[in-house]
């Protein structure tokens, strides 16, 4: 039996413009859902495992005492006579002491700590910590910070490991800030196999709280402004003597590959010729003239808050305008002002350590400033980017949570290219670095992209756990975290001895 | 590189090695390892372990009590009694713990030690360390988790204290095993990784592995998150009914890790009909799992654990159902603890391979060699399986558990408590310490 459905020109075919049968209906809807399925393409980061071109310090040292060495080969000779494979067998399966001369000649660099071979022979082996390797970073970036991007650099994957939790009760900043999780909620009926359907774009700009229309049912009043950017994370400008030439190649050619943006002092955007819709020109409040130099540029972003100079500014450009905003004292005014003024893009800054001239930590700040647009109704009228103390993987999120819609990568992006630090790891303006003589575009481009990728996959996992399908649903989600702080409270309340935030 | 089973001269040789080393660094006749340790297993809490295992004695001069984590445990100590106000020591200090509190027609369970062995899967760790925790906790009349990864034909010996774990990739789960349980586990979620599954890495999941689980040999095993069937506590409930139905006189029991609304999922686990509400805190361990999720996703199981306790008073069924906690429980003092802020007992992990002779390097998941543990511990290579001897370690936890329930009641009696049960949600016997007098 043929029965007349509809024409498929629903479907956004229009060479089929007579009825169809039921089965010609199922086979065109086939078809149609095929070509549609064929053209979506998943977002993803491609990463290549890359090699280091200056590594890190061991993590530890290995120390043989040759003497006790050779006395205890002799005795198993003697007594293991003839057995070979006993003779030969050595306490250490990631070949520390199988070079060409044994455990004469240990390598160091290939040890992972089990400690089998000091308790096995305690009497000739030793493991120490390395100090070349604990000295790296500050009392904010950690070297377990460093380590940590060093390898989702190296891999572009998520660090996993065995065993639990080895670290502090809590802690300060980012660290008494807990995420939450779901026992049965997922993001997708593919439960957390379904991360990969999680969305981790972020828009940049501006939209109306509403939309208006008339009676023809056109569009009226404001539309939104803005564009996507398909991680929540952008690159900031170099900071210290980082911004070189070099570096800005680098970090325009990430950006364009993951499809984020890199902030650059306008006058390098210039001299360098990188105009481009990826780079963000940060010019200075002093010559906001300037903006007209950038055609290619999606968003520009003022140095500091001047509303003569924003004025000037939108008179000479059509891109979105940002404005720098830094934590010192007076900001919640600036910020109001260049929000009421329609500034489009603020974009936060503390310091290194994640601090505000006033001590206080980001997470609060960043709240603060989310707090006062949702407190005037107008949140997604101002996109809120920030930076300052995101050196981890699971900072982003947190970030993100405490109000922001993305943040800006500085130091994480020396460690990546496995530079070193000499100087201020707090000013941003203080900071000194070198990076590897023998790196190369290609390598840092690779590296990059690798820390990128694992970022975006551990933020995966954290939306996944929680259940929520995108990360612009967990701006500002304050309810999905947790603050140790105020659960320690709860839960030890009562208990002699126990103050908020416990005795010093 | 293929490895072969070691000779018998080699596992000598090698096993001697390991354990008189270890008892030379245990006894002091070698110091700590300096790399030996963390904030949370520090090197005294280590060889401590290590102490106590093959001495079945407290150690003098080395912190059995605490880390350096400073909160938590760490930070928490009892209010003693003076000491002329406390009981003796004697085996009459009451340590069981009974499991059924629902009053049903289910198993009585009581167990001798307030304490049971936490799920840790055939693949994950060795069929040696497998057994021995069995046959360790069988003899303290305790229990030990299958963990997610089947029932080894072999565990049949422990039957009556081994439980069955069921799950969210169901691997190796069949009536048989179900029905032979005294206990059936649900795990929901894991501490250490909360909301994101279990992964067996490929070099773990051999043939024998494999064989168990169903799957492909030295193919990535993915238990997904969470259960694909269980949208609801309604369908939760449909679940332990569907055990029921199986296996009528089990215990049900529920492993959930520590989210925000932890209170709201124990109230719907008892109303589904769980005997045994399992909360797996944050810092717990893992043979494998993201770095991100262990610290940051969900919260440390001391905090939890008043926050489930009071909300299930509240709701007039806290001595309905038992609480167990797991995930950062390291040593006895952190049991007493946990037992002060409201659970009824605890589940070890952790604890268990540190006595065996972990030093907590966290190459579990195989790490760089791709072998697993080089101590024999969380590996199924068949040379370093060996390096554990079911003997050995089944006296090894003998011992541990014997030093653990010795000190349980030296806590009891300085708190003048006749017994381990009195001791619950008695946060008044506990004191918020200094950091200072923490380390």
């Amino acid at each position: 039996m043929s029965v007349v459905l509809e024409s498929s020109g629903h479907l956004g075919e229009s060479d089929v413009s007579s009825a169809l049968t039921y089965e010609e209906f199922g086979a065109e809807s086939a078809r149609l859902g095929r070509q549609i399925a064929d053209r979506y393409q998943r977002y993803e980061i491609e990463t290549t495992e890359v090699d280091d071109v200056d590594p890190l310090p061991h993590r530890f040292l290995v120390e043989v005492g040759k003497i006790g060495l050779a006395k205890f080969i002799i005795k198993e000779m003697i007594h293991y006579r003839g057995q070979v494979d006993i003779i030969l067998s050595r306490p250490c399966t990631y070949g520390v002491f199988s070079g060409p001369v044994g455990g004469f000649v240990p390598r160091p660099k290939l040890c992972v700590g089990c400690l089998r071979c000091t308790v096995q022979h305690p009497e000739f082996v030793s493991v120490l910590p390395n100090p070349d390797r604990l000295n790296l970073g500050d009392s904010y970036t950690t070297h377990g910070h460093i380590a940590a991007i060093d390898e989702e650099a190296k891999k572009g994957m998520v660090p996993v490991r065995g065993q639990g939790y080895r670290g502090r009760f809590g802690g300060p900043g980012f660290d008494g800030m807990l995420t939450d999780m779901s026992e049965i909620v997922r993001p997708s009926r593919d439960g957390i196999h379904g991360r990969e359907l999680i969305g981790t774009s972020v828009d940049i700009g501006t939209k109306p709280m509403n939309l208006s229309f008339d009676s023809s049912g056109n569009l009226v009043g404001s539309s939104p402004r803005m564009f996507s950017i398909q991680v929540p994370f952008i690159f900031d400008v170099p900071p210290g003597d980082l911004g070189t030439r070099q570096m800005a190649r680098i970090l325009d050619s990430t950006s364009k590959r993951i499809d984020t943006l890199i902030c650059l002092p306008a006058a390098n955007v210039l001299d360098w010729e990188m105009d481009s819709a990826n780079i963000v020109p940060v010019v200075p409040k002093s010559l906001p003239e300037m903006v007209s130099e950038f055609e290619a540029a999606r968003l520009i972003e003022l140095d500091g808050w001047d509303i003569a100079a924003l004025e000037i500014a939108r008179a000479a450009t059509n891109a979105l305008l940002g404005v720098r905003i830094s934590f010192t004292d007076g900001w919640q005014e600036r910020f109001s002002q260049a929000v009421n003024h329609g500034v489009e893009v603020i974009h936060l800054n503390a310091d290194l350590h994640g601090r505000g001239s006033d001590g206080r930590f980001v997470s609060d700040l960043f709240k603060e400033a989310h707090m006062m647009l949702i407190d005037q109704g107008r949140r997604d009228v101002v996109t809120l980017i920030g930076s300052g103390g995101i050196v981890g993987a699971d900072h982003v999120p947190k970030a993100v949570i405490s109000g922001l819609d993305a943040v800006a990568l500085d130091l994480p992006v020396l460690f990546a290219l496995q530079g070193r630090s000499h100087g201020s790891m707090t000013d941003r303006g203080e900071v000194r670095g070198t990076l590897p003589r023998k790196m190369t575009d290609e390598w840092a481009e690779q590296r990059l992209a690798n820390l990128c990728a694992s970022w975006r996959d551990q933020l995966l996992e954290i939306l996944g756990a929680m259940g929520i399908r995108e990360v612009r649903r967990l701006r500002g989600e304050f309810g999905r975290s947790m603050i140790v702080r105020q659960l320690e409270d709860e839960a030890f309340a009562g208990i002699e001895g126990y103050v908020s935030g416990g005795p010093a | 590189m293929t490895f072969s089973k070691p000779s018998q001269a080699l596992i000598d040789k090698t096993t001697g090695l390991l354990q008189s080393g270890m008892n030379a660094r245990a006894f002091g006749e070698y110091g700590a390892p300096e790399a030996l340790g963390d904030a949370r297993w520090t090197d005294e809490l280590i060889l401590s372990t290590w102490y106590m295992a093959e001495t079945g004695k407290l150690p003098e001069g080395l912190n059995h009590k605490t880390g350096k984590s400073d909160g938590g445990f760490d930070r928490l100590d009892f209010r003693y009694l003076p000491e002329s106000e406390w009981l003796e020591h004697s085996e009459a200090l009451d340590t069981t713990l009974d499991l059924n509190r629902r009053g049903d027609a289910k198993r009585r369970i009581s167990i001798d030690i307030p304490w049971y062995g936490g799920g840790m899967s055939y693949g994950s760790v060795s069929l040696n360390v497998m057994m021995s925790r069995a046959r360790a906790y069988a003899k303290w009349n305790s229990y030990m988790s299958t963990g997610e990864g089947g029932y080894p034909i072999e565990l049949m010996e422990c039957k009556e204290n081994v439980i069955t774990q069921v799950a969210t990739g169901y691997f190796g789960v069949e009536e048989e095993t179900i029905q032979a349980a005294p206990i059936i586990e649900f795990k929901y979620a894991q501490g250490a990784k909360p909301g994101l599954g279990g992964h067996l890495l490929a070099a773990k999941a051999g043939e024998e592995v494999a064989k168990l689980r169903g799957s492909v040999p030295f193919v990535s095993l993915f238990s997904p998150f969470p259960f694909h069937s269980t949208y609801s506590v309604e369908d939760h409930s449909k679940h332990l009914d569907w055990v029921e139905t199986i296996n009528p006189t089990a215990l049900l029991a529920v492993k959930v890790s520590t989210p925000h609304d932890v209170d709201m999922v124990a109230i719907g686990s008892y109303y589904a009909g769980a005997h045994i509400i399992h909360l797996d805190g944050s810092y717990g361990g893992t043979g494998a799992a993201p770095e991100i999720a262990k610290k940051n996703i969900a919260m440390p199981i001391e905090l939890a654990i008043p926050k489930v306790h009071k909300f299930l008073e509240k709701e007039g069924v806290r001595d309905r159902v038992t609480l167990i906690a797991s995930g950062g429980v390291r040593t006895t003092d952190d049991i007493a603890k946990a037992i002060a802020l409201g659970a009824d007992g605890c589940v070890l992990g952790t604890t268990d391979l540190v006595g065996l002779g972990c030093t907590r390097c966290s190459n579990c998941e195989g790490g760089p060699s791709g072998r697993g543990c080089p101590w024999g511990l969380t590996t199924t290579d068949v040379e370093l399986q060996e390096w554990v001897q079911p003997d050995w370690a089944v006296q090894r936890l003998d011992n541990l558990y014997s030093a653990m329930q010795y000190r349980l009641r030296d806590i009891l009696r300085q708190l003048g408590l006749s017994s381990v049960t009195e001791l619950r949600g008695r946060t008044d016997l506990l004191r918020y310490i200094g950091k200072e007098e923490a380390e």
